[in-house]
């Protein structure tokens, strides 16, 4: 899932310092998940921007809505009564969300309550750890089901490099040598044979690095 | 000519043990008489200030349970009460109990305290320790149960001053000493112990000097509700001391006082007063501990000591000369003692505290010899061999320091385990004499406007001397949907409740609300009454405006009265929108499983079996036994062969048990009452209860040539060798024991308990083989707690070396040619000692299962950082699981000696039967419910649980009622607000506080 944190409310705040009403939009996806911007963030994250508002004497009104997902146009079209007469749109969403809220309505001031952070998933409650780095073309047969993408702090791919020292990377003695990893489970399941292929240079035209992407199925596409 | 088996017990002794066993007893179908002597329950456990090793508040913990075993229909409890005789059989007893008159009534005291007020008489309170007074009419403690006074007749003056000032007319001055026949089935004793007598050892100074104190009255001084509201001073000047020293061993491992024993809890509350001293001061404190050997060898107690090294408790091994006065007028202390190389020492205390050892009173020997039981040579009661909790005399069990001195885990357990033998004893009778509540239909009120009552209590004058509760009244009269407001003396008292039930049905109220003290002490007995009127319980709130308003703000009777009518106010708001809340129940499998076919599991199956259910008995290996199988005598010189195979042929003889050898756990689902599980074979079992007792393995040393040498042995191979006559052994000259081989160590950093007492019983037996043999024990602390201590007595007195060692220096062992080379230094002398031994003994840990990781997942309860299965509360719930219905017993739970283990076992059975014993299971409503259109299945819920309740079904989160406990953590956590609590819906919390800040 996407991993997103909330921003610091005085800089959320900010953003909506001219609103006297705003919408403040959650989502029942990802940020649900990680904690960030279900409904229960949602009526906090207005509660608390009332207060603030009321302390320094400019009270706020606040209305708020949890989309099943923002990132379906069907989804927000029910915001479309609420947004009306709101001066702003606050999304707790992925920077999908906050787009597609901007895209859909034009003439409202959309505005980011989350920092959208990385693909991951739990650890442990409260604890979320980047996985994938969308690269477009995946090598984890090749690295035991570890990405050196994402990783690794150099996504090299063929590792490790001198700066892997007792399984840790250099960067930090809290962050896993990936290459480590790789190989300790490589050995584990009798493949270090595979390790000895030399990886050729990635086509990361396929990733981030080719423009913008976009994915389609044709097979499923009506009229 | 057999009498017909009685459904009732005798609990005697109302302490931690008499009320979990009447609780397990009365929960299990059987009527329960408590007779205790004392005005209250509660026992030493109300007295103590913390609880090892979690640090809860002992009487946060313990006051849930007086509640609950006041409140019990079936509970009878007669306190200032003493049984006189028994007569009769087992299954069938008539005893004579004699009752000391209180001279107030229990039922009219209401427990305000005005009479205590009034009384000019003070005296020192007992319950204190001495420090400080009570009146000569009292309550012994806050939270005592029964909620009442009482008039101590040889300190009362007669001056009628309580009578006058007690509005509730409940003294009486006429009471007479009262005597009953009790008939009973069978009796569990539990009479606990009493603290040393300090003075009798001059050279410590108690009683001569202020300063010198015993551990209990610390207890005291550091409690809340102690003689200084906690803080932590001396009595003498009520000065912060700023250097504290304990002195262990104080009327223990004595054998001059004929105290030979050692009484186990010392070591450990020594270590948590000292901590919990540190905490109560933010000056630097210095807590010194001097003792002989540190006894932390419970689950969770090496860590605890080590953490409180940490801390900066300093532990000093010595023996104390004596304590002396300093001249100067500060009345400080001079402590004189020998350190471990012979070296004198003098060190100077603000405050010594006296680490006093626990004996029997002499009022329960006594009794025990009225009742023809047998006592050891220290006067407790001489438990039965490997029964746990048998007494000399059938029918008749005893639980708790009476029977040794330990813990409160230990004694809950025992007190379980006596339960759970008296029911089985009783088995055909169960059921026979316990009563049931019955409540007249619901009216459903759903659809209906909200008629509200507001009855508001003045406790005595508790409330009304504060808060003017007529304008409180007047003001309620006033508040949306409120038909009805009145005042009462004593809203818990029999007339206000039948007027409040009256009340009801004239005004159509739908809605109660009871302004007056703790719904924690409260509630239930409201909640009742309006059922007894025909109403859902959960149409009920309440506001505390005694604990939280008038006694609080006592010399404010302004304002107070202005936050009674806020308080109430709120109430009532969130009164209009309480809903109904539907009883949830489900009805119950009679029939267990047991996992592990060890002694323990064995055990609790037949327990289980005897009481009539089913029960499927799991053995991973091809036949029963498990680790008992290698050990051939107990610690008390029991033939284990023989119980064990008895103990077989039992279980392989039952009609109710059904073995699978060979067998394991494969899947498992449901919940308390109704559980579903295949195993292995592929068979599926209904059961409503389950036991894990899947034990646990000798550990495979990696150290001291184990393994590269026949010479060197683990404590099972040692006692297979000197069986079977083993030349290695029988030709021996001389042999060496160490300890903690794999314990106490770094990546196993618990103590495996049991491993002293062995390796001194085989030091002995090879004693006894071969006088000549030298034998030395390489040990660093020897943990023989209890009596176990007198075994290591006999063993020095036999002549077994005992040379201690430190982890930093740890005995050297090595290959020679025909012998084994160890080298050790001798704590005394300082210098290395060289020891040609022909064998060596490994006290080799005791390790967890590997499977337990996987039965943790499979049945979703959890581990300790150790691996051992860890239960639902370290102190008052040892053998329950957090989720319902799931139960642990013997080494799966943590190292425990044999006898221990089946006291344990047992307890697991008790507290199982207390589930299949009911028709129905009942929860408790005021429950989590997800809406699962909203549900994100993020799994918040599933991983904050403590109880397990949540589960993933369908992709969205389903709590399931009977394992909920309603404490609220999922509905408060839930990231898109699925999960609302029944009785504390968002809108009901927002109405109230918008109530109190309407006017803002």
């Amino acid at each position: 899932m996407i991993v997103a944190q909330q921003k610091n409310i005085k800089d959320i705040a900010e953003m909506v310092a001219d609103a006297q009403k705003v919408l403040l939009a959650g989502c029942a996806g990802c940020v649900t998940v990680c904690l960030a911007g279900g409904e229960k963030e949602t009526e906090v994250l207005a509660a608390a921007l009332r207060i603030m508002r009321k302390l320094q004497g400019n009270p706020l009104e606040t209305v708020t809505y949890v989309a099943t997902r923002q990132c379906d146009p069907e989804y927000i079209e029910a915001m479309d009564g609420l947004v009306k007469d709101v001066d702003a749109v606050i999304s707790l969403a992925c920077g999908v969300g906050v787009q597609y809220l901007a895209e859909r309505f034009k003439d409202k001031w959309v505005v980011p309550a989350l920092d959208t952070k990385f693909v991951g998933g739990a650890v442990k409650h409260g604890v979320w750890e980047e996985r994938c780095g969308l690269c477009g073309d995946c090598v984890l047969h090749r690295t035991g089901g570890i990405c050196p993408i994402i990783r690794c702090s150099k996504s090299i791919l063929n590792g490790p490099c001198g700066g892997s020292q007792n399984g840790k990377c250099e960067i930090s003695k809290d962050v896993d040598c990936a290459w480590q990893l790789i190989y300790d489970r490589m050995k584990a399941l009798g493949k270090l044979d595979k390790l000895m292929e030399i990886q050729m240079p990635k086509d990361w035209s396929k990733a981030r690095d080719g423009g913008p992407r976009r994915a389609i199925r044709e097979d499923v596409i009506i009229g | 000519m057999s009498t017909a088996k009685v459904g009732a017990v005798l609990v005697v002794g109302g302490g931690i043990a008499g009320i979990q066993a009447s609780l397990d007893l009365a929960e299990s179908g059987y009527f329960v008489y408590l007779v205790e002597s004392s005005p209250a329950i509660g026992g030493t456990m109300a007295m103590l200030d913390k609880t090892f090793p979690t640090n809860d508040c002992s009487m946060c913990i313990l006051s849930p349970k007086l509640v609950e075993c006041g409140r019990h229909l079936n509970i009878k409890i007669l306190t200032m009460a003493d049984v006189v005789d028994v007569r009769g059989e087992p299954g069938n007893f008539t005893v004579t109990v004699r009752q000391r008159p209180r001279y107030v009534d229990v039922e009219k005291c209401k427990g305000c305290g005005e009479c205590a007020e009034a009384c000019p008489i003070e005296v020192p309170s007992e319950f204190n320790q001495g420090i400080g007074e009570r009146k000569a009419i009292y309550k012994p403690y806050a939270q005592a149960y029964p909620n009442a006074y009482v008039i101590d007749k040889e300190n009362c003056i007669e001056c009628g001053s309580c009578e006058e000032a007690c509005q509730a007319g409940a003294i009486d001055h006429s009471m007479a000493e009262e005597t009953l026949e009790l008939n009973v089935g069978a009796i569990v004793l539990c009479p606990g112990f009493e603290k040393f007598d300090a003075s009798q050892l001059f050279y410590y100074g108690y009683g001569r000097f202020p300063n010198v104190i015993t551990s209990l009255e610390f207890e005291r001084i550091l409690s809340a509700s102690g003689p200084f509201q906690g803080h932590m001073v001396r009595p003498y000047d009520k000065k912060e001391p700023r250097r504290i020293a304990w002195i262990q061993c104080v009327g223990s491992r004595n054998f001059r006082l004929d105290h030979g024993y050692c009484s186990s809890v010392c070591c450990m509350y020594a270590i948590k007063e000292a901590i919990v001293a540190k905490e109560h001061t933010k000056e630097p404190l210095e807590t010194t501990i001097f003792f002989m050997d540190m006894r932390t060898y419970g689950k969770g107690f090496e860590k605890y000591y080590e953490r409180a090294k940490e801390q900066g408790v300093r532990f000093v091994r010595s023996r104390i000369y004596e304590i002396t006065e300093v001249e100067d007028g500060s009345k400080n202390l001079r402590i004189r003692y020998a350190n471990e190389d012979g070296s004198i020492s003098v060190e100077e205390f603000d405050l010594v505290v006296l680490s006093v050892g626990l004996e029997p009173s002499p009022a329960a020997r006594e009794l025990c010899q009225r009742l023809g039981l047998e006592l050891n040579r220290y006067g407790f009661v001489e438990l039965g061999s490997f029964t746990g909790i048998a007494t000399s005399r059938p029918g008749i069990f005893v639980a708790g320091a009476f029977c040794g001195p330990k813990d409160i885990p230990e004694t809950v357990m025992q007190a379980s385990a006596a339960a759970g033998e008296a029911a089985t004893l009783l088995a055909e009778a169960r059921g026979t004499l316990v009563r049931e509540k019955e409540f007249p239909p619901e009216k459903d009120v759903r659809g209906e406007e909200p008629r509200i009552g507001v009855f508001v209590c003045h406790c005595g004058i508790n409330i009304g001397s504060v808060v003017r509760v007529p304008e409180v009244v007047e003001m309620a009269k006033n508040l949306p949907h409120v038909v009805y407001a009145g005042e009462y003396l004593y809203a818990c008292s029999q007339d206000s409740q039948a007027a409040m039930k009256q009340i009801i049905d004239e005004y159509k109220i739908n809605r109660v609300v009871v302004a007056s003290c703790s719904p924690r002490t409260h509630r239930p007995l409201f909640q009742e009454t309006i059922r007894e009127a025909g109403l859902n319980k959960a149409l009920f709130e309440m506001a505390n405006i005694r604990d939280q308003c008038s006694w609080v703000h006592m010399n404010e009777p302004d304002k107070a009265t202005e936050k009674a009518k806020d308080l109430v106010k709120m109430a009532v708001a969130k009164a209009a929108l309480l809903e109904p809340v539907p009883q949830i129940s489900a009805g119950v499998t009679k029939a267990a499983l047991v996992v592990g076919g060890g002694v323990s599991g064995m055990t609790s199956a037949l327990s289980l079996a005897d009481l009539g259910y089913q029960v499927h008995l799991v053995e991973k290996e091809g036949e029963l036994g498990g680790v008992a199988r290698r050990i051939r005598e107990g610690l008390k010189g029991e033939d284990v062969p023989s119980f064990l195979r008895s103990l077989i042929e039992k279980v392989k003889a039952h009609p109710k048990i059904e073995l699978h050898l060979g067998t394991e756990v494969k899947e498992t689902a449901g919940y308390v009452g109704n559980f579903v599980t295949t195993l292995t074979s592929g068979k599926e079992i209904q059961h409503g209860v389950t036991v894990i007792a899947t034990g646990a393995r000798e550990y495979k040393p990696s150290e001291y040539l184990y393994g590269e040498s026949d010479r060197v042995f683990t404590q099972l191979e040692l006692e297979e060798a000197l069986a079977q006559g083993d030349p290695r052994v029988s030709g021996a000259k001389t042999a060496v024991l160490i300890q903690c081989v794999g314990s106490r160590e770094p990546e196993r950093p618990y103590c495996s308990r049991i491993c002293c007492a062995k390796s001194v019983k085989l030091a002995l037996k090879l004693k006894e083989q071969n006088p000549q043999m030298k034998v030395f024990v390489l040990y660093r602390d020897i943990r023989t707690y209890g009596f176990l201590e007198d075994l290591y007595l006999e063993a020095r007195r036999k002549g077994v070396i005992f040379i201690r060692y430190t982890p930093e220096n740890k005995p050297v062992v090595e290959k020679a040619d025909g012998f084994i080379r160890v080298t050790a230094t001798d704590h005394v002398l300082g210098v290395p000692v060289i020891i040609e031994a022909d064998i060596l003994g490994l006290a080799a840990a005791i390790v967890p299962q590997e499977t337990n990781h996987q039965l943790s997942q499979l049945f979703k309860v959890p581990l300790n950082e150790d691996g051992f299965f860890l239960e639902a509360h370290m102190k008052l719930r040892p053998v329950d699981f957090a989720s319902e219905g799931i139960f642990l017993a013997g080494l799966a739970h943590g190292p425990k000696n044999l006898e221990e283990n089946i006291a344990q076992a047992k307890a697991a059975a008790g507290r199982a039967s207390t589930v299949l014993s009911k028709k129905v299971l009942e929860s408790h409503g005021m429950v989590a419910v997800v809406q699962q259109d909203k549900c994100a299945a993020c799994l918040t819920c599933v991983r904050l649980c403590a109880y397990n309740a949540p589960r993933i079904r369908n992709y969205a989160a389903y709590i399931e009622p009977l394992l909920c406990q309603g404490c609220g953590t999922c509905a408060g956590e839930c990231p898109n607000k699925a999960i609302t609590l029944h009785g504390y819906k968002d809108h009901m919390q927002m109405a109230l506080s918008g109530a109190l800040f309407k006017e803002v």
